[in-house]
């Protein structure tokens, strides 16, 4: 165990170190005559650049979630339709709304506290498939049919990012 | 779009090359359509990884054209081709496409795969809730702006740890490689 990590180390090392001489610090090192290719991949490090745009889009996720969902007052639904109409619903009751889009109508269902995309006149059903949503922050969209349905309020310490889309 | 003149005849080995990774954008399509994915709204972008191998093969002319040919096989795949969505493919492939050649172009050997594949992703992404923004959600859409980027930082980190070991282990990539270097 302990000998095939350190025989791995000196791989990682000798990779970096062929590396480096081949100049360009990437891709296969030229292959020396009668040696063929590599069979196995060489283990490589993230460069300081590779680690700088880790970080910029970690602190794009985190900044984009920053007041995203308005989670103040009580549990609603949230409806719009692509041409600036807004419909606010609240989460308990059963209801279905009709919703119209320019491929015709979209059937929302409130039903126990969760709300989904019923039916779908759209062709890829992605809404449909995407099932029933609860929680504030979570969201289903029909970007073919425009209408967009969203769960606000009701809660005190959830973040934009909703750990129910993992 | 690009300049005719710069996209390589299909008889030599950089037009060769241009086709097989146009071919792999169509295949790569296919299979990301047919995942099942935990959410619906979940793009995998394994169609970006020709792409993101392109970066080092193709110049930037043929590279375009790849890019535009990817939109063309994601949209055929996904019915969506003459739907307004098409357009949130191809800006979403041109961002990506822009960012990663410019990165490499930009830092050569001080980055690799795995940065270039994670800015691609998550500009496409957020290039893509913007214009979703403008035309369709308002600021609506800003609530899926998080898990979109989180989204394109998750996949672009594994697709671009993925090109780099295949890269450097792919006897393939090593000779288109070569021929790249002419």
């Amino acid at each position: 165990m302990t000998t095939a990590t350190a025989n791995a180390a000196t791989r990682a090392a000798a990779a970096v170190g062929a590396a480096a001489e081949n100049g360009d610090g990437r891709g296969p090192a030229p292959a020396e005559p009668g040696s063929g290719y590599r069979d196995k991949p060489r283990r490589f490090r993230l460069t300081l650049v590779d680690t700088a745009a880790i970080l910029a889009a970690v602190s794009a996720v985190f900044l984009s979630s920053l007041g995203a969902v308005d989670a103040a007052g009580e549990p609603r639904v949230v409806i719009s339709d692509g041409q600036g109409g807004e419909w606010i619903y609240p989460l308990d009751g059963d209801r279905e709304i009709q919703v119209p889009g320019p491929l015709g109508s979209t059937t929302v269902h409130i039903h126990d506290g969760s709300v989904a995309i019923e039916t779908s006149p759209c062709p890829n059903q992605t809404c449909v498939a995407a099932g029933s949503i609860e929680r504030p922050g979570q969201w289903v969209a029909c970007l073919p049919n425009q209408v967009f349905v969203r769960v606000e309020g009701g809660s005190d310490d959830e973040s934009g990012v909703d750990t129910g889309t993992w | 779009m690009t300049n005719r003149a710069s996209i390589p005849a299909p008889g030599e080995p950089r037009g060769r090359l241009l086709a097989f990774l146009s071919a792999l954008c169509f295949f790569l399509s296919a299979v990301e359509y047919m995942i099942p994915k935990p959410l619906p709204f979940m793009r995998l972008g394994i169609a970006n990884l020709p792409l993101l191998l392109a970066v080092d093969l193709l110049p930037f002319g043929p590279f375009l054209a790849l890019a535009a040919i990817k939109v063309l096989g994601m949209s055929l795949v996904t019915g969506s081709l003459f739907s307004y969505v098409a357009l949130f493919s191809l800006a979403g492939t041109l961002s990506a496409a822009l960012v990663m050649y410019g990165t490499r172009a930009l830092f050569r050997s001080r980055v690799t795969s795995v940065g270039i594949s994670v800015l691609g992703a998550v500009s496409s992404n957020a290039v893509q809730v913007l214009l979703a923004s403008f035309v369709v959600f308002g600021r609506a859409a800003r609530i899926i702006a998080p898990v979109f980027l989180a989204m394109g930082l998750a996949t672009g980190l594994a697709l671009g740890f993925f090109a780099e070991r295949f890269s450097a282990s792919s006897r393939w990539y090593a000779r288109a490689r070569e021929d790249a270097r002419g």
